[in-house]
C-alpha cells in the first residue's frame, strides 16, 4: 500500500443540506395524507417541493462543495513487523492450507465399503442369536424406506422378503460409502487420535443422532431396536473404515501446483506433472 | 502511511457545541459515517421496541390459558414486530454499517451520490415513524389508534377492506412503501460507489469481500424491493380505490400476493444475510491471524447465493396447493442454494483451522454465528423438501428456524461487527469482560429460546396462535421459551450498559486496536469528514498486511 496526494484543489466535501430531510418528511406526509385528510397531504406536497428546489440549488449548475474541515488529528504511522510472520508450516511455502496431504478418495470408498460388508456381517449374527433369523436386521434397516415395514410383526420381519433385501443393501452401500468418504474427507484434518474419532467418538455422536430421530426416521427399527449392539455395531464399523483410511498412503494436494498442472495440461516448459513447487 | 498534504478547509469548531447547533449539524448531514452512525441507533433502537414486543408475546405464551395479552393486541404485537424486525432493524443496521464501512474500505471520500444517502435515510426513519403512528392514527385519527394485525408479509385477503377496517394496514403499506424508496436509493448508490470510487490499485478481485457481498446485496436490493413496492401500490387500490387485485371473490387473485411477496420475501432473507456474512467474513481472518480460505471461491459463492435467492420464492407457498412440478422445481432450487452457502461456511472454518485464533468478543460472535446459522440452515434444507414442509408449515418449527437464521445468524454476526467496528467509529473500545458476559447470556438465552420451539412445533403448536390448552404437551416447551427471553433480556441490558459506559469512559482504542488489514484500519479513530488525509494506492487485498510486513507481502501472490 502506498498513498498519493489529492489534486490542486484540495480536499472538498458535500456541504451539509436540509434538502433530502424536508424532501423525505414531505413525501412522507404526502403518503399519511392518504389515510389522515388532504390538507395533510398538501403540506407534505408543498414540504417535498421546497426540499426538491433546495436540493437543485445544491447540485446546479455545480454541486456545492466545501473544504474538509482541519483536523490537528492524523493516523498513527504503520510500523513495518520484521520478521515477524509465522507460516502455517515452515516448510510449505507461502499461505499454506492444511492439509497439505489427504488420503486418496478411493481409500474412503474402500474403507467404506469395507466397514459396511463387516458391520453387515456383525448386525446378521445378532439377528441369528436374537431371532434365528438372517432377514431380521435386514428388513429392520429396509423399513427406513418402506412405510409398510413399521406395522409389521416381528414374525413377519423375520421372512424372507426381495424389496427389503434390495432396499436394505441398497441403504447400506450408499450410507456406508457415504461416511467412508466423509471419513476419507475429515481424518486428516484431525490432528491425533484418529482412531479413537472414526471407532468411538464419531459412533456414539451418530448413535447419539440415531436414538433422538430414530422414531421419525424408522419407527420399525426403533420399536425392535437393542441399542448396545447398535451402538457396537457402528463401532466396528468406524474400527474397519478408519483403519483402512489412516493405513493408505497419503497424497499431496493440488494447492501449490502450477495453474497448467491443475488444469491437466501438458505445456512444454511446465513442470512436471504433480511437482510440487 | 505518511502524511504529505494536510487538508487546507477552516479549523474545526473549539470549546463545547451547543446542543441545537450539534443537532443541525446531524440533521443537515451528508456525512456516510454520521448517516450509517445515524442508520445503526435507529435500527438498535427500533430492536429494543422489537424485542420489548416479542418479550409481551412470550410473557402471553409461557404458560396455557394466559390473559396478558387479548387475542388482537397479540396479532399486532407479532405483525408490528416481524415488520420491525425485518425493515426497521435488520435493514437499517445493515445499511448503516454499510455506510460507514464502505467507503473506507475501498479509500473513498463518501459514497457516489451523498445527498441522496441522506435522502434514503430519512426516508427510513419517517417510513418507520409512519408505521408507528398507526398505534394512535390506525382509525384515521377518528377514533381509536391501533397497529396493522395482519401479519409482517400481509396475506391477502385479511388484508383487503372486508377484513382489515379502518387503516391499520394502510399505515403498513405505506410505512413500508416509504422506508423501501429509501432502501432503494440506497442500494443504487452502494453500486455505483463500488463500482466507480475504488481507490488506485483495487481492481474488482482486490477488493475486500466486505464491498464484494455488499454489492451484490444492493443489486439484490433493487431487484426486490420494486415489485414489493409494486404490490403495495395494487393493494392500496384495492383498500382505497376499490380494485380487486387481490380480491378472489370478486375474479383477483390472494396467491398473485404471495407470490409478489415472497418474489421480494425470500431474496429479502438473503439481503438481510449476506451483509452478516460480510462481517464474519472480514472478523475471522483478522482474529485467526490467516488470510480468507478461497477468496475467489467466496466471491462466486456470493454472486452464485445472490443469483439463486431470487428463484426459490416459492418455497414459502409448498402448502397452498402447486402443481407437483412447481414444487419440485422450487425444492430443488433451495436445495441449490445451500451449496454456495456451504462453500462459504467451509471457507471460513478452513480460515480457523490452523490460525493463531484470539477469542475475543467480535470472534466469539463470529463463532457463535458459525454454529447457530449452520442450525438454522440444516433445518432449512428440512423445510425445503416438501412432505416434511407440509407437516410443518405454519408451525413452531418455521418459527424457530427462521430465527435461528435471523437471529442467531444475523444479530450474532451484527454484535460481532458492532464489537469491531465501534472503536473505528467512536474511538473507544467496548468492554471485553461484558462483551463476553452478555455472548454467554445471549448464546445460552437464545437457544433456550428458539431451540424448544422446533420440538413445539413438531408437536403441532401452530405460529401466530394467542394461547393454548394445558393438554398439548406444549406447556413445558414454551416454558423453556420464556425463561430464555429472560435471560437474553439481562444480556441486552448488559449491551446498553456497555455502550454507554463506553461511549464516555471506554479505553481509548487507536488506529488499529486488532491489528488488521483492510484500509479502514489506517486512519483515524474516529476518521475524519474527508476518511483518509491522503488517496490511498493498494497493491493486494490486505494494504495494511503490506505494510506492517514488507518482508512478506501479500502482492507478490495475488
Amino acid at each position: 500500500m502506498s498513498t498519493q496526494p489529492h489534486d490542486e484543489h484540495g480536499i472538498e466535501l458535500p456541504q451539509p443540506t436540509s434538502a433530502p430531510m424536508f424532501t423525505a418528511f414531505g413525501f412522507t406526509l404526502m403518503a399519511a395524507g392518504l389515510v389522515t385528510n388532504w390538507v395533510v397531504a398538501a403540506v407534505g406536497f408543498i414540504t417535498m417541493m421546497c426540499g426538491i428546489v433546495i436540493w437543485f440549488r445544491n447540485s446546479n449548475p455545480d454541486s456545492r462543495e466545501m473544504p474538509a474541515p482541519a483536523t490537528d488529528r492524523h493516523p498513527t504511522p504503520v510500523v513495518p513487523k520484521e520478521g515477524g510472520v509465522d507460516h502455517l508450516l515452515s516448510d510449505a511455502g507461502h499461505r499454506a492450507r492444511i492439509p497439505m496431504e489427504i488420503h486418496p478418495y478411493s481409500a474412503g470408498i474402500i474403507g467404506g465399503i469395507l466397514g459396511g460388508a463387516v458391520m453387515s456381517g456383525f448386525a446378521v449374527v445378532w439377528g441369528l442369536i436374537s431371532h434365528g433369523s438372517l432377514w431380521y436386521t435386514v428388513n429392520l434397516l429396509a423399513g427406513a424406506m418402506l412405510s409398510g415395514y413399521a406395522d409389521m410383526t416381528t414374525e413377519a420381519l423375520c421372512a424372507f422378503r426381495t424389496e427389503g433385501l434390495i432396499v436394505g443393501i441398497l441403504i447400506q452401500v450408499v450410507m456406508s460409502i457415504g461416511v467412508g468418504l466423509l471419513y476419507g474427507v475429515t481424518l486428516p484434518l484431525i490432528p491425533r487420535m484418529r482412531l479413537f474419532f472414526s471407532a468411538i467418538l464419531v459412533p456414539l455422536m451418530w448413535s447419539g443422532l440415531t436414538w433422538a430421530s430414530i422414531s421419525i426416521v424408522n419407527p420399525a427399527l426403533g420399536d425392535h431396536i437393542e441399542w448396545i449392539w447398535f451402538i457396537a455395531s457402528q463401532v466396528v464399523y468406524g474400527v474397519v473404515t478408519g483403519w483402512w483410511i489412516i493405513r493408505s498412503e497419503k497424497i499431496g494436494t493440488m494447492q501449490n501446483w502450477h495453474y497448467l498442472e491443475r488444469i491437466g495440461v501438458e505445456t512444454p516448459g511446465a513442470r512436471e506433472m504433480g511437482a510440487d513447487e | 502511511m505518511s502524511v504529505l498534504q494536510k487538508p487546507a478547509g477552516p479549523p474545526a469548531a473549539t470549546g463545547p457545541v451547543p446542543f441545537l447547533s450539534r443537532m443541525h449539524e446531524w440533521v443537515t448531514t451528508v456525512d456516510h459515517k454520521k448517516l450509517g452512525t445515524m442508520y445503526v441507533t435507529c435500527g438498535i433502537v427500533y430492536l429494543i421496541i422489537a424485542g420489548l414486543e416479542a418479550t409481551m408475546m412470550r410473557w402471553q405464551l409461557a404458560w396455557p390459558g394466559q390473559e396478558v395479552l387479548s387475542p388482537e393486541e397479540f396479532n399486532r404485537l407479532f405483525t408490528m414486530h416481524g415488520t420491525t424486525m425485518v425493515f426497521f432493524v435488520g435493514m437499517p443496521i445493515l445499511l448503516g454499517a454499510a455506510n460507514v464501512l464502505i467507503p473506507l474500505m475501498i479509500g473513498a471520500r463518501d459514497l457516489a451520490f451523498p445527498r441522496l444517502n441522506a435522502f434514503g435515510f430519512w426516508l427510513f426513519f419517517f417510513g418507520s415513524l409512519l408505521l408507528y403512528f398507526s398505534y394512535f392514527g390506525g382509525q384515521g385519527l377518528y377514533g381509536m389508534g391501533s397497529a396493522p394485525d395482519v401479519g409482517w408479509f400481509a396475506y391477502a385477503p385479511l388484508t383487503e377492506r372486508t377484513f382489515s377496517r379502518g387503516h391499520s394496514t394502510d399505515y403498513w403499506i405505506l410505512g413500508i412503501f416509504v422506508a423501501g424508496i429509501g432502501s432503494t436509493a440506497t442500494g443504487i448508490n452502494f453500486i455505483a460507489t463500488i463500482l466507480g470510487m475504488r481507490c488506485k490499485g483495487m481492481t474488482l478481485m482486490k477488493m475486500p469481500l466486505l464491498a464484494w457481498i455488499m454489492l451484490i446485496d444492493s443489486v439484490l436490493i433493487v431487484v426486490a424491493l420494486p415489485p414489493l413496492a409494486a404490490g403495495q401500490i395494487m393493494l392500496l387500490f384495492d383498500r382505497l380505490l376499490g380494485a380487486h387485485f387481490f380480491d378472489a371473490q370478486a375474479g383477483g387473485s390472494a396467491l398473485l400476493w404471495q407470490n409478489i411477496f415472497w418474489f421480494f420475501g425470500h431474496p429479502e432473507v438473503y439481503i438481510l444475510i449476506l451483509p452478516g456474512f460480510a462481517f464474519v467474513t472480514e472478523i475471522i481472518p483478522v482474529f485467526s491471524r490467516k488470510v480468507i480460505f478461497g477468496y475467489p471461491l467466496m466471491v462466486a459463492a456470493t454472486v452464485a447465493i445472490g443469483f439463486i435467492s431470487v428463484g426459490v420464492w416459492a418455497h414459502h407457498m409448498f402448502a397452498v396447493g402447486l402443481s407437483p412440478m412447481l414444487n419440485a422445481i422450487f425444492m430443488g432450487s433451495t436445495m441449490l442454494v445451500g451449496v454456495p452457502t456451504g462453500i462459504k461456511m467451509f471457507n471460513w472454518v478452513a480460515t480457523m483451522i490452523g490460525g493463531k485464533i484470539r477469542f475475543e468478543t467480535p470472534m466469539l460472535y463470529s463463532t457463535g454465528f458459525l454454529c447457530q446459522f449452520l442450525l438454522g440452515g440444516l433445518t432449512g434444507i428440512f423445510l425445503a423438501t416438501v412432505p416434511f414442509d407440509w407437516q410443518v408449515s405454519d408451525s413452531y418449527f418455521v418459527v424457530g428456524h427462521f430465527h435461528y437464521v435471523l437471529f442467531g445468524g444475523l444479530v450474532f454476526a451484527i454484535f460481532a461487527a458492532v464489537y469491531y467496528w465501534f472503536p473505528k467509529v467512536t474511538g473507544r473500545l467496548l468492554n471485553e469482560r461484558l462483551g463476553k458476559w452478555q455472548f454467554w447470556l445471549l448464546l445460552i438465552g437464545f437457544n433456550l429460546t428458539f431451540g424448544p420451539m422446533h420440538v413445539s412445533g413438531m408437536l403441532g403448536m401452530p405460529r401466530r396462535i394467542y394461547t393454548y390448552h394445558l393438554d398439548r404437551g406444549w406447556e413445558f416447551w414454551n416454558l423453556l421459551s420464556s425463561i430464555g427471553v429472560i435471560i437474553q433480556l439481562v444480556g441486552f441490558s448488559l449491551f446498553a450498559w456497555n455502550v454507554l459506559h463506553s461511549l464516555f469512559k471506554g479505553r481509548i482504542a487507536g488506529d488499529d486496536p486488532w491489528d488488521a488489514w483492510t484500509l479502514e484500519w489506517s486512519t483515524t479513530s474516529p476518521p475524519p469528514a474527508h476518511n483518509f488525509d491522503e488517496d490511498p494506492v493498494v497493491h493486494s487485498r490486505r494494504p495494511l498486511w503490506d505494510l506492517k510486513h514488507p518482508d512478506d507481502p501479500d502482492w507478490k501472490y495475488e
